[in-house]
């Protein structure tokens, strides 16, 4: 099979888990995505940088008047920044489910794309964390949620969801930090042997010593099996005790035993939308377009169709629980969704999620990059419009005197703006620092050379 | 105290009173002389009514109101912080009002004068001594010769005596007067019975009410606090019985609200209805009073048909109203409110009057000879004074507690006759629309700060004495009539007391005869008695009032005119406008807040695509006023109604320019001695413009979830509880858990149990409950009132109302039931607090802990552990909890304002939850009580803040693990229920469903 491969011989099928460079050309590319920015890049870093300034001048006013700058309109006591905190929670769960559960599955497709997903994560998370802080009244008193040792003997209630959401996301960032950097041991290395000047002293700190000695690889490939396995239940955990957050309360609209798996399913969709939204101008960018390539889209794509497939099952379930529990609040939270004030959110969210995604069972349009890169900005609107929408179904819970509806303001947008470029600036970069292909796994799937015809 | 520190502008002598710290030093409080006092020096010899830490109480009077009622001020460390009312008060017993509560925020006002102030030749104000200005008013006077005017607002009593007798000595007039003065009932009085006076209503007694625009439970009638406690005896469900009340009136006011019936009739032609009911008694009943049979005659002219076409109230409902009107007794039929001051109004209580007569209620529930107190004497003497103002008649006018400026109609132009009198004075508290005309301001001292007295009616005469030190340094203008006296000599050289301390003891004394008497008097709030009461028959001109003819309205006639109702409203009068707690408290009615709307009718509105908040600007021919429309079910489709009280231009910082006042459409001319608020018609224009309205209703129905339940009478008498009843009704079979679900619950409920044998919780707690009876319950808002001042709640201003996020820990829910298909209306009322569940969802939700159960039942919230990530607040089905957003604890209470926060209550700061704690200093107080005096808490040791002001009594507070308490026994009552009890939180308010009659159509 490996016989027919070359990068210039395109006739007849090629296996296309086989990238079609040799190892030399492999890094050289990634490593030129190292090299000198563009004007444009810094424009894009400039931008993102501005983003995050306009969040961290709203988080300042919060600080100094209080939430009250955010639409926060009771009975909605959570809203836009919950919402956007479950997003990037979720944004991150693709990175991990490519990075860490494809890899102990062995699914070769993976490589061209996981660094990048796996960088996505650590961001995104980063970018969630920040949340539990943000939305909080008492912002200077967030560490009262964390178990420390104290004269008085206060421990957090190990019974609130909400403490579980710290653990959950400060390991899933422990975890997933630890993840990327000892996946990017060797690439620096490599990247280490190719550049000069202050470069070099960087990538040399961050390489750990790597020489690629058969010693260092044996204990590298069974650190990173091991975290693989130790990122793998993360994915299915973190989103569910996310979720928890909403079902262990009582809300009708929250209160559901289908959240875990509902929303796990909603996250990597969420995720891999995002991919798309980055992998699909970044490998243009970095002209990476034959490494990162349509079939490696047509996967992702399919992922996005399953997970979608699951978000479609599980919106029906929902309302058909809602219908079938014959309980007068839980009908009411699920006709409001799709008929109260807030119905074109519960549309949006439907059509996002359920409805386009089911686009995706053709292949013609897996492998138009345009079609799926249109298709992922709504993705990602879909599924931020989904927490949107949930988390408003405080606006008409119980006793219909205390219903209100919320508009958010200035405060909320800025944080919502200030998160993306909090994240986007991370991203950015990071894509210029570090390798965002991860050299050492491509290679290890190129044939050897002496296989090769014609070789030099 | 924490948010009691002193504030620029307030002077050190104040903040001292305040200074309890740690029992470390505290100021001396040198009696109640306006004089400086600039030492700092500890109690060496502690003063023998102040003891840091400790309430001191004092018996005084509630002036907000012609009705005078007996209260008990509670001070800390100096100063007054609570109002309650007096148990042994026979007009209030012991309840108080949300305008009772208020005048707290009348003290300590920021708007407060804080001296007297003379007007400057450049028009400005400037601050003067009392010596200059006693000098000045003595030159003015001097110079008067007998030209002198007075409007007086303030209640009769020994002040008014002396007003009246020191303006008589210099040859002047004084005209008394109060806006909202029953008027048009002591004109029938005089008409029909030949007596002048107000008489005294005891609706505790009635079994059957009819109310003919009578707003007796709106906070603006006769008396409105005895009104409401005697409704709440006669209407609550207790023995198997209650009194039917039905109301007549073109809108649904509170007192709508509270009928078991309430029916529109045409405006003006109530009177009709009356005369067709006293009809058919006369006709159909025997033993009417024998003068009462020669009306027959007369009357048979007003049959029910008739009164059919005057009114659009079908003649079958009159009958069967009147049949059932005349088979109860003793019944009692009222009216004399706004809602009908039109100029009919006096034709309408001279024919309630005859009604109640022939019925024989006059002498029961109608009582003659106390000559209640209504406050004056009739806007007619007021406008004769104000037009005789010109041509150098008056050279001098002193207008005190009246606010003529902004409370008589812009088209009775009051500026303008008022601007003819050379020298105007003013002994308003506040810069209000009036003393802003005047020339000098002497502002009097609050009531809470002077010695005073008032009369309800005979034989109930109360005392007022200073609880405090002034806010801001002043002279009780009873003190500035005899200083005058003094200067000016001559005829009023007769007011020779030193004081108005002793030239009021002096008045007491005469009447309770000893200095013991005097003492016991001050002691207890006053004297109380019963007058005799006065032998009544009809006079000879009694048979004139058996005539109706519609009366006359003004403005245009024709499709698109509307009848204009002012309607009061929080603000009563406009008296009230400057009080936050007020203008914040949502109108019982129509749950707005802060600013002025028009109601307009559901089926009106669709007709004219009018929707909430559109801008309507309604045009009469004396004015204009623009406000947002509320789309009302409740009101007569050709009725429009606008709340009084609104629209001030000069009156403080909150109420000036909050709202339109709905006076500027009316005519300033008299009906009788009346102004006809309900007298015109006005044009409804739509003008395409939008304000959002600050409301605090979401959703008006309760969409079948059984939130405010009710059983029919009948249901009531065979003790079905409200589940049975609405299986009986069949609404469904209303099985909300299966039989599995509820073995889980109980399942459930013994794992709980079991978790209160350990630790604190193990010991023998008593369990804190509270019954709500909603078969009393009006929805006034009193208890709501009660609890802001109780807890320092923060005021939050109407841009955050319109965010939802007022912080009222105590909030009426009103739902509307049928008004749909010819359904009837009607109004459904709840008191929603922290109902301090057992099972409580926003406690395992708190990662901190902030929200916990305490051992005695409590759900505790410590404000201090509370970061604030609000899930508890989610997570409550009640959302009874408060998140403090925007530091609102430091807008709220701009200084003195300050002065009024209970030290008892941690003031809360932003980011923190809050909600209703059970009055948890209260039951720690009453607990630390019982603990000195070596005994165990009694039933009714504790009293929540709601509970204790309740009006209607309908609130009931204790401990629940004690069969014999009240509390106990009452919740054990088959009404008994917990809203959304399928939620399995084991709430321990317990609610009491409403009984309705049910009116068989």
């Amino acid at each position: 099979m490996a016989t027919t491969l070359d990068a210039h011989a395109a006739h007849g099928a090629h296996d296309p888990t086989v990238p079609t460079q040799t190892h030399h050309e492999v890094t050289r590319d990634v490593v030129n995505t190292l090299g000198t920015a563009d004007k444009g890049y810094f424009l894009l870093l400039a931008g993102a940088v501005g983003l995050f300034l306009v969040g961290a001048f709203t988080f300042v006013m919060l600080l100094k008047d209080g939430l009250g700058l955010a639409g926060y309109t009771p009975p909605v006591f959570w809203s836009v920044y919950i919402t956007t905190f479950v997003f990037w929670v979720g944004i991150g769960h693709a990175g991990t489910l490519i990075s860490a559960i494809l890899f102990l599955f062995r699914s070769p497709w993976r490589t061209a794309v996981y660094r990048a997903t796996e960088a996505m994560t650590v961001f995104a998370v980063m970018t969630a964390g920040l949340f539990p802080i943000i939305h909080i009244g008492r912002q200077w008193f967030f560490y009262w949620l964390l178990p420390y040792p104290n004269q008085r003997w206060l421990w957090p209630n190990f019974k609130s969801p909400l403490v579980w959401d710290v653990f959950a996301i400060s390991t899933y960032l422990t975890v997933s930090t630890t993840f990327l950097c000892v996946g990017l041991v060797p690439d620096i290395a490599a990247a280490r042997d190719m550049v000069t000047g202050w470069r070099k002293k960087v990538y040399g700190f961050f390489s750990l010593g790597w020489k690629g000695t058969h010693h260092q690889w044996r204990h590298y490939s069974r650190a990173y099996l091991y975290l693989a396995a130790l990122a793998t239940p993360l994915v299915l955990s973190v989103h569910s005790v996310v979720s928890w957050d909403f079902a262990m309360s009582i809300i009708p609209g929250w209160h559901g035993t289908i959240f875990a798996p509902y929303f796990v399913a909603g996250a990597i969709y969420s995720g891999v939308g995002m991919v798309f939204t980055i992998l699909i101008p970044l490998r243009k960018a970095f002209k990476l377009e034959h490494m990162i390539t349509e079939y490696h889209f047509d996967n992702l794509a399919k992922l996005t169709l399953l997970t979608g497939c699951i978000l479609f099952y599980a919106y029906g379930m929902e309302y058909f629980i809602g219908w079938y529990s014959n309980n007068t609040f839980e009908q009411a939270a699920f006709w409001n969704r799709l008929f109260g004030p807030m119905w074109w959110g519960g549309w949006t969210m439907v059509i996002c999620n359920a409805f386009l995604s089911q686009l995706l069972w053709f292949r013609k349009i897996r492998t138009n990059l345009t079609a799926l890169f249109v298709i992922s900005i709504f993705i990602n609107i879909g599924m931020w419009f989904e927490r949107y929408v949930i988390i408003n179904s405080l606006t008409s819970d119980f006793l219909p005197y205390a219903w209100s509806q919320m508009t958010p303001t200035w405060a909320d947008w800025g944080i919502l703006a200030g998160s993306f470029g909090w994240f986007s600036m991370w991203f950015l970069l990071f894509a210029r620092t570090f390798p965002v292909v991860a050299i050492q796994e491509i290679k290890e799937q190129i044939p050897m050379p002496r296989l090769r015809k014609g070789g030099h | 105290m924490s948010d009691s520190t002193p504030r620029e502008g307030l002077d050190r002598r104040r903040f001292l009173q305040v200074l309890g710290v740690t029992g470390a030093g505290a100021a001396v409080v040198s009696g109640c002389s306006t004089q400086k006092v600039e030492k700092l020096i500890p109690y060496l010899v502690q003063s023998e009514d102040q003891v840091p830490g400790l309430s001191t109480w004092y018996a005084s009077t509630c002036t907000e109101c012609s009705a005078g009622c007996g209260l008990h001020v509670r001070t800390r460390e100096g100063r007054a912080i609570k109002l309650e009312g007096n148990p042994e008060h026979p007009v209030n017993a012991g309840k108080l009002c949300a305008h009772g509560q208020s005048a707290l925020q009348g003290l300590y006002n920021p708007d407060r004068l804080t001296g007297p102030k003379a007007r400057q030749a450049d028009g400005s104000f400037k601050d003067i001594t009392w010596d200059d200005a006693l000098a000045l008013l003595v030159q003015k006077l001097q110079g008067a010769g007998g030209k002198l005017a007075v409007i007086n607002g303030a209640n009769r009593g020994t002040f008014s005596d002396l007003l009246a007798a020191w303006t008589a000595a210099q040859g002047g007039k004084v005209v008394a007067y109060q806006p909202f003065s029953a008027e048009p009932i002591r004109q029938a009085s005089q008409q029909v019975f030949g007596l002048n006076e107000v008489p005294v209503f005891d609706f505790a007694k009635a079994k059957y009410i009819v109310s003919f625009g009578a707003d007796f439970l709106d906070g603006a009638w006769v008396s409105p606090v005895e009104a409401q406690l005697g409704f709440a005896e006669a209407h609550g469900f207790r023995n198997g019985e209650m009194a039917k009340h039905v109301s007549f009136s073109p809108r649904m006011g509170l007192t709508g609200m509270n009928a078991d019936e309430w029916l529109a009739p045409r405006p003006g032609s109530e009177a009709a209805i009356v005369l067709a009911m006293a009809n058919v008694l006369l006709a159909e009943r025997s033993g009417n009073p024998a003068d009462a049979n020669a009306l027959r005659g007369a009357l048979a002219a007003h049959t029910p048909e008739k009164a059919q076409e005057a009114s659009g109230i079908n003649a079958e409902v009159i009958k069967r109203v009147a049949r059932e009107f005349a088979s109860a007794s003793p019944s009692l039929a009222v009216a004399g409110g706004i809602p009908a001051q039109h100029r009919g109004a006096a034709e309408l209580c001279a024919a309630v009057h005859l009604l109640n007569y022939i019925a024989g209620n006059v002498g029961t529930t109608v009582r003659y000879g106390a000559d209640q107190d209504a406050g004056g004497d009739g806007y007619a003497a007021l406008l004769a004074l104000v037009d005789g103002f010109g041509g150098g008649a008056t050279s001098v006018a002193i207008v005190h507690e009246a606010n003529p400026a902004y409370a008589m109609p812009k088209k009775a132009d009051f500026a303008g006759k008022f601007a003819k009198v050379p020298f105007k004075v003013s002994t308003s508290l506040y810069l209000d629309e009036t003393a802003a005309l005047c020339d000098l301001l002497l502002p009097n001292l609050h009531a809470l700060e002077r010695w005073d007295d008032a009369r309800s009616r005979k034989g109930v005469s109360n005392l007022l004495q200073p609880v405090m030190e002034p806010v801001f340094p002043g002279m009780a203008t009873g003190d500035l009539l005899l200083k005058t006296a003094q200067k000016l000599g001559g005829p009023l050289a007769q007011f020779s007391a030193p004081s108005y301390e002793a030239h009021l003891k002096a008045q007491w004394l005469k009447a309770v005869g000893s200095e013991d008497a005097w003492r016991a008097a001050l002691a207890k709030g006053g004297v109380y008695g019963e007058a005799p009461a006065a032998p009544v028959k009809l006079a000879a001109g009694a048979a004139s009032a058996v005539a109706f003819s519609a009366p006359a309205f003004d403005g245009p006639e024709g499709e698109d005119a509307f009848w204009l109702m002012p309607s009061p409203s929080v603000l009563g009068d406009g008296r009230f406008a400057n009080r936050p707690w007020m203008l914040e408290l949502p109108d019982p009615v129509t749950r707005i807040t802060w600013h002025a709307w028009v109601e307009i009718h559901p089926d009106t509105a669709k007709e004219m695509n009018v929707r909430e908040g559109e801008i309507l600007r309604l045009e009469s021919p004396h004015g204009t006023i623009e406000a947002p429309a509320y789309v009302f079910p409740g009101i007569h489709p050709r009725v429009v109604s606008v709340p009084m009280g609104f629209g001030h231009t000069s009156y403080g910082r909150f109420a000036t320019g909050s709202g339109v006042n709905v006076l500027d459409l009316v005519d300033g001319a008299a009906a009788g001695s009346f102004l006809p608020y309900f007298g015109t018609r006005v044009k409804v224009i739509k003008t395409m413009n939008w304000k959002k309205v600050a409301k605090t209703e979401g959703t008006t129905r309760q969409l079948g979830r059984g939130i405010v339940n009710w059983l029919t009478l009948d249901q009531a008498k065979r003790g079905l509880t409200p589940l049975e009843a609405l299986a009986e009704e069949g609404h469904g079979e209303h099985e909300v858990n299966t039989e599995r679900e509820v073995e889980a619950i109980k399942g459930f409920d013994e794992a709980q149990r079991e978790k209160r044998k350990y630790g604190a919780y193990a010991n023998e707690n008593p369990m804190w409950g509270m019954v709500i009876d909603l078969g009393r319950c009006t929805g006034c808002s009193a208890c709501v009132t009660a609890c802001y001042a109780e807890n320092n709640i923060p005021f939050v201003g109407e841009s955050e109302v319109l965010r939802g996020r007022e912080m009222s820990w105590m909030r009426i829910e009103r739902y509307w039931e049928g008004g749909e298909e010819g359904e009837p209306l009607q109004a459904r009322v709840l008191p929603m607090l922290c109902q301090h569940c057992d099972n409580a969802p926003c406690e395992p939700v708190c990662p901190v802990y902030a929200a916990y159960h305490t051992p005695d039942g409590l759900n505790g919230q410590v404000y201090n552990r509370c970061v604030g990530t609000r899930y508890c607040g989610n997570n409550c089905p009640y959302k009874v909890r408060y998140f403090n957003w925007l530091a609102y604890n430091q807008k709220a209470f701009p200084a003195p304002l300050n002065l009024q926060l209970n030290p008892d209550v941690t003031v809360r700061a932003r980011g923190v939850m809050e909600k209703c704690t059970f009055c948890v200093q209260r039951i720690r107080g009453a607990q630390h009580q019982a603990r000195l005096e070596d005994r165990k808490l009694r039933d009714g040791d504790v009293v929540t803040a709601c509970a204790q002001a309740c009006p209607s009594g309908a609130i009931t507070f204790g401990d629940m693990t004690d069969p014999e308490a009240q509390v106990t026994k009452a919740g054990a009552d088959s009404r008994g229920y917990h809203v959304l009890d399928l939620l399995n939180v084991r709430p321990a308010v317990t609610y009491l469903a409403k009984v309705v009659h049910r009116t068989e159509a």
